[in-house]
């Protein structure tokens, strides 16, 4: 990984690029200062990295363009927190640590030719990019697309201008919803909860692979919501958020049972799910 | 080579030669009444008079409390980064408790296994530990719980055991006996009497720790009991203090940030500890383990249940004690596992 043999040393990159999604939300395309590290730099879908602030410090975001999309990379962040907060202050040029990939990632091989839905709910949404951005750079590999993403409220969505760009690929579906109350004038997508509105697309479990992401409330509620309509856990996939320091299995933060998030995940099925503690 | 016996002066002489060959030697001293490890600049230094457990652990001598990974400087536009410079000195970890050089292989299991670690790798490869047998055992120790001994091997590279007026000295491993290096030809080979006293020293000791062994099969029955109702009970007692990760012997949690300003710093990486509320708590503020019990039981089931159950069936506890001392509110992780196993071995069985 990173020179001088200390795991922990950032590449640097400079922020080529920023996109605001939301009031909170921000996407960074980062470009290596040294342009081997970029060139050279490989990862799955779904893989995370940890990026630094240099005097704020370190957080935890997947890469969000996919391997198909290489050179570069992206992270979408909600403003939360203390690093967050200085990666927002950030503009184009400044310099932002990246070290990784780190983690597992979504079986994208086996999923060829399979019929695909990604559900984002809110900041979640980052964590179906890297994959669903995947799966249409490829887009003949595989069966028919859905992407149900929701928010609080229309200003909260993310990736705007990209959806209306995925509804007309071909074996596309692009659905948004807010919950109810958050609409705006003008708003025509659905008004209703993600997972109440998965419901009423209904989409035959047979064959399909449900890739969804999003806060732990929804995450309960979907996995409630699939199992009704009789898809089966191992055809229900999604990504642990867990806190992390390290990103490497060492530093004991983010474990579910003997899970360790950064290590055995961050893309589990709901099958696998169901097998550790409630440690959640 | 069983080993050699010496006299005090014969020890005191090879840690001067040791020191004099420029290795670092870190001993335990007296310090306001307490036993502590530091390094030290003579052999008189060395304190192993009536030395039970020194306060810390010595773990800090290869996984330190802070520890700088690099350091950043801001300059215009651009950033200068700097690896503290790699150390190139041997150390030598004289006179740990068995349990505390137990307590080190842990930590090499964690920091050398998959991908390992090359700050603690590279402090681990110039370091050789040489433990000495308890004498006797205090009222919280409970190695032979756990697998050790008080005249356990695990961790060691060489082992002395204190025979009244001499001392019987035991390599364990190649780096042990290349430490012994040429002082050991001017020393005694140990005879068999002193081998034997050893050895009824070391089953004394163990006959004075009382409780039996926690059985291997525990791991997979706590697993099991995660639900149980009495972690409740004996985490709400708990205080979040976090003292009793701080003394241990094997506890590896670290958290890492940053020290300094927008301007310059250095990003480290600080001692943590599984039992504080912060440590799984989201950015969002969605907290996993929202409740002390589930803190203390994540500290117990990943010393008894997790780690064994991955680390063919070792615990990451070596009976040391300190927890189980200075727990500001007794609480006594042996006790923890017993109970809980005990109750879900109970109601499994009914």
């Amino acid at each position: 990984m990173s020179g001088n043999g200390n795991g922990f040393l950032p590449h640097l990159t400079r922020i080529a690029a920023a996109r605001e999604e939301t009031p909170d939300v921000r996407t960074l395309r980062l470009e290596f200062v040294e342009p081997d590290v970029g060139s050279s730099l490989e990862w799955r879908a779904g893989q995370f990295a940890c990026f630094t602030v240099f005097g704020a410090g370190e957080s935890v975001f997947t890469i969000a363009n996919p391997p198909s999309r290489p050179g570069y990379v992206e992270c979408t962040f909600k403003e939360l927190g203390k690093v967050t907060e200085a990666l927002r202050g950030l503009s184009s040029g400044q310099v932002v640590g990246f070290r990784g990939p780190y983690g597992n990632s979504f079986p994208l091989e086996e999923w060829q030719g399979r019929d695909l839905v990604f559900v984002g709910g809110g900041i979640g949404m980052a964590a179906v990019a890297a994959p669903l951005r995947f799966v249409l750079d490829r887009r003949a590999d595989f069966g028919d697309v859905v992407v149900l993403n929701g928010a609080r409220t229309v200003a909260d969505l993310v990736f705007k201008d990209e959806m209306d760009e995925w509804a007309r690929i071909e074996r596309v579906r692009v659905v948004r919803t807010v919950d109810p109350g958050g609409e705006a004038p003008g708003w025509n997508g659905e008004v209703g909860l993600i997972p109440d509105v998965f419901e009423r697309l209904g989409l035959e479990p047979e064959g399909r692979i449900v890739v969804v992401c999003g806060p732990p409330i929804m995450l309960h509620f979907m996995l409630i919501a699939l199992d009704k309509l009789g898809f089966a856990p191992e055809q229900v996939v999604t990504t642990l958020e867990n806190r992390m320091k390290c990103g490497v299995g060492e530093c004991g933060h983010c474990n579910v049972g003997r899970f360790v998030v950064c290590r055995d995940g961050p893309v589990i099925t709901a099958a696998q799910l169901a097998t550790l503690p409630a440690d959640m | 080579m069983d080993g050699w016996l010496l006299s005090d002066g014969d020890l005191r002489g090879w840690l001067a030669a040791l020191l004099s060959s420029g290795s670092r030697l870190i001993a335990p001293v007296e310090e306001d009444g307490l036993t502590v490890f530091r390094a030290v600049a003579s052999a008189e230094a060395v304190s192993l008079d009536g030395y039970g457990t020194s306060r810390w652990s010595p773990k800090e001598a290869l996984f330190p409390s802070t520890e700088a990974l690099f350091s950043y400087r801001l300059e215009g536009n651009d950033v200068a980064l700097a690896t503290p410079p790699a150390g190139e000195e041997e150390q030598v970890l004289f006179a740990v408790r068995p349990c505390d050089a137990a307590g080190l292989a842990r930590l090499d299991e964690m920091f050398l296994a998959d991908g390992e670690d090359s700050l603690y790798a590279s402090r681990r490869a110039r370091t050789a530990t040489v433990s000495l047998a308890c004498e006797s055992a205090r009222p919280e120790c409970f190695c032979t719980a756990v697998g050790g001994s008080p005249a356990g091997a695990d961790g060691s590279d060489l082992q002395l055991v204190s025979l009244g007026e001499e001392w019987l000295l035991r390599p364990l491993t190649e780096k042990g006996a290349a430490l012994a290096g040429a002082a050991s030809e001017r020393w005694a080979p140990a005879p068999d009497e002193a081998l034997a006293r050893a050895e009824e020293q070391r089953l004394a000791v163990e006959a004075s720790i009382g409780g039996g062994a926690v059985p291997g099969e525990w791991a997979s029955v706590l697993e099991s009991a995660f639900a149980n109702p009495l972690w409740q009970q004996l985490g709400e007692r708990c205080l979040s203090c976090g003292i009793c990760a701080y003394v241990c012997p094997s506890c590896s949690c670290f958290d890492v940030g940053d020290e300094g300003s927008a301007f310059c710093g250095t990003r480290c990486r600080i001692w943590d500890s599984c039992t504080f509320a912060q440590f799984t708590r989201h950015a969002s503020g969605h907290n996993p383990r929202s409740g002390q019990p589930a803190r203390y039981r994540q500290r117990v089931l990943h010393k008894f249940s997790y780690f064994p159950l991955e680390h063919e069936g070792r615990f990451m506890c070596v009976g040391c004690g300190r927890c189980v001392k200075l727990c500001p509110v007794g609480l006594d992780i042996r006790h923890s596992v017993e109970l809980v196993a005990a109750d879900a071995a109970g109601s499994a069985d009914a």
